[in-house]
């Protein structure tokens, strides 16, 4: 591999992993927090593409607005759907709330035929993205060289938000001892609710970000989840910077693997994955849990 | 007490043929319907509707109406399998038509040989479904991977390509397109050399470490069969690096049709030559004028999809052949369909009675801008019929 190559794939992994790490870090969140594991964030991972389609393409407004309408409005979607039902179930067991998260995987799976049909569609990137930067020795694509700011930028915020914020300690707090919290005057029904908003309108910046480099069309949601829940597993469950490490590994193993051992494409991810529990079975980050 | 119980089954089973024989003529038909195949799966329905829709206004077939009972595949074949099974054994369908992905073509076939019920091929190109794993009752409407292969090997050599790129995707069409070109090449371009050929998988989004491994092979054209959104991601990860400036893309997989020219629009790139069943704006058949309005009545568009005309065919076939045989007893049918000729939007067509195989053709054309409009269109479209 020459050194143009090699900066080439190196660069590809790390957008690559960039854009899933904004994805993967809402699930993260959430499932850190909440202990849910939320099926549908693939889904409103594919709702946010598709609303950056309508709102950016048939609209016409600027990309830009595109991703915050995503992120306004499956963050408007995520606390209506936690205040009506999912509160309900954080005392049920986990295949409850499993069952209910597919549930709503197939009720917005035919909402989204329903508003869009089953056509592909195509987002443009923003003005001034379309092109590539030229090093002398590589070509790098503007819109993938701006996911690679983009995703260590959310990174760092969450990283503020959750470490050095008091909202971010309440937050913690929740994941520790939620009756505690509680009896301590903190509302912690609110807590969830905005923590359940905020991992999904990440979702949907993802979806969003990722509209200009892929076609939209239904069932783009599935492959995803798999991925975020690789890379969720990898970092160790609940670990924000443990997801920002998985998403890298993913990134880097799915693009050089897939150029030296193409055949094995398929399978390169779960492999990772593997080779990570092995060695770490709480994951990269994560910490084995007390108890066991 | 043993005879009477006899006799009412007796009395039961009659009563229910000669109930059979009154009621509707039951075709069932798989086509994608939910997640990535749907965006052919649900035109290609519509097509399927509208021949139905038209044959029972007429009175339907052998005077019987024609009842469609209709079920999403998921572009699965393990899901396809089963499901045509339920068809055939509970809801008791007379033939069933459809498919898209080869996998699943290949599947259904299979299903139609154990059953013992005819089996038309409307979408799937896999050459194996008219050749190794052929059988009695399985017929192909669509094109298939040999023809294709053919002739993207025929543009390769009147583009005069001698460094080739190779771009299949991994899974039963890729696989078998790539050998139906490798097997046509030295005919047409005897100096062409493939350099490189990358598989990658089937429902891929990511492109990016296949780009620049074709950028840096130095080939001045690519054959590829990455079709609908594989094409779309493609062409989304590799403009930015001017990858379409230097390269000429010959392509199958349906490239050429308006359902891509149209959403890609601006971003449609330079130098493609591909392929597309129907066009709504370029017919080779008087027929196709009527068939086209009235699609565009159904789907309410006047730019509508191509593979609607695919679904169509498939269902007129069906009834052609019932007609013919003044039955639907699946034996008869296929016997009906082998050298069976039928009129259709894009001309007349046969089915070969040997391989099964209708001689079906393809628009095949250089993407051009067109000053007046936001999409490109095919021109000049050459309509290639297998001889």
């Amino acid at each position: 591999m020459t050194l143009t190559m090699f900066t080439l794939n190196a660069f590809y992994g790390l957008a690559l992993a960039m854009n899933m790490f904004i994805i993967a870090s809402g699930l993260n969140l959430i499932f850190g927090v909440l202990r849910v594991i939320n099926f549908a964030h693939g889904m409103f991972y594919m709702f946010g593409a598709y609303i950056t389609f309508t709102v950016a393409k048939t609209w016409g407004a600027p990309f830009f607005v595109g991703v915050l309408a995503a992120a306004a409005a499956l963050g408007l979607i995520a606390f209506v759907v936690e205040r009506l039902l999912l509160r309900h179930l954080y005392d049920k067991e986990h295949l409850m709330q499993l069952l209910f998260t597919f549930a709503l995987v197939l009720l917005m799976s035919d909402a989204a035929k329903m508003i869009w049909g089953t056509d592909q569609y195509s987002v443009g990137y923003p003005p001034g993205m379309g092109g590539a930067v030229n090093l002398g020795f590589v070509m790098l694509p503007q819109y993938q060289l701006f996911l690679c700011v983009v995703g260590p930028l959310i990174a760092v915020a969450m990283w503020f938000v959750v470490d050095r914020t008091r909202w971010g300690r309440v937050v913690r707090a929740a994941t520790q001892d939620r009756e505690m919290l509680a009896a301590l005057g903190v509302n912690v029904p609110m807590v969830y609710a905005a923590v359940f908003t905020i991992g999904s309108a990440l979702a949907g910046v993802g979806g969003a970000l990722a509209a200009p480099r892929i076609a939209l069309v239904p069932g783009m949601d599935a492959t995803i989840i798999n991925e975020c829940f690789i890379i969720v597993i990898i970092g160790g469950l609940g670990n924000m910077w443990g997801s920002f490490l998985g998403a890298l590994a993913f990134g880097f193993v799915v693009q050089f693997g897939t150029v030296l051992a193409p055949n094995w494409q398929d399978v390169l991810p779960y492999l990772l994955m593997l080779a990570v529990l092995i060695v770490r079975p709480w994951g990269l980050l994560g910490r084995p849990e007390a108890g066991h | 007490m043993k005879y009477s119980a006899m006799l009412v089954a007796a009395g039961v089973l009659s009563a229910g043929t000669a109930f059979a024989q009154q009621g509707p003529i039951k075709i069932g038909v798989l086509y994608p319907l939910t997640g990535g195949g749907a965006v052919y799966g649900v035109p290609a329905m519509a097509g399927h509707q509208l021949a139905i829709e038209e044959l029972n206004a007429k009175g339907g077939i052998l005077g019987r109406k024609i009842e469609s009972i209709e079920r999403d595949d998921k572009l699965n074949p393990a899901a396809a399998s089963s499901t045509m099974k339920e068809l055939i054994t509970k809801d008791k369908v007379d033939i069933v038509l459809g498919g898209l992905a080869s996998s699943v073509g290949l599947a259904m076939s299979e299903v139609s040989k154990q059953e013992k019920v005819v089996y038309i091929s409307t979408i799937p190109k896999s050459i194996q479904i008219t050749t190794d794993k052929l059988h009695k009752y399985v017929f192909r409407t669509s094109a298939n991977t040999d023809q294709e292969g053919d002739t993207m090997a025929m543009l390769a050599g009147k583009n005069k390509l001698s460094k080739i790129c190779h771009l299949e995707l991994d899974y039963a069409y890729g696989n078998d397109l790539e050998v139906g070109i490798l097997k046509a090449l030295p005919k047409y371009a005897p100096d062409a050399k493939v350099v490189l050929t990358l598989k990658p998988k089937l429902g891929a989004t990511d492109f990016n470490p296949f780009i620049p491994q074709v950028m840096a092979a130095g080939c001045d054209g690519v054959l590829s069969g990455l079709w609908g959104p594989h094409f779309v991601s493609w062409v989304k990860q590799a403009a930015p690096l001017g990858f379409f400036s230097k390269i000429k893309w010959i392509s199958g997989g349906e490239i050429g049709s308006h359902e891509i020219a149209g959403e890609l629009k601006a971003e449609y790139p330079d130098n493609v030559i591909s392929n597309t069943y129907e066009l709504w704006y370029h017919g080779n058949d008087p027929s196709h004028k009527e068939f086209q309005a009235k699609l565009a009545k159904k789907l309410n568009t006047q730019e509508t999809p191509q593979w609607a005309v695919l679904g169509y065919i498939g269902v007129m076939y069906a009834a052609a052949a019932m007609e013919k045989a003044k039955s639907t007893d699946p034996d008869k049918v296929a016997e009906a369909l082998e050298g069976l000729s039928i009129g259709t939007p894009v001309g007349k067509l046969t089915i070969d009675a040997k391989t099964h195989q209708a001689n079906i053709g393809q628009f095949w054309g250089p993407m051009v801008k067109k000053p007046d409009r936001a999409y490109r269109m095919m021109e000049p479209a050459e309509y290639i019929q297998p001889k």
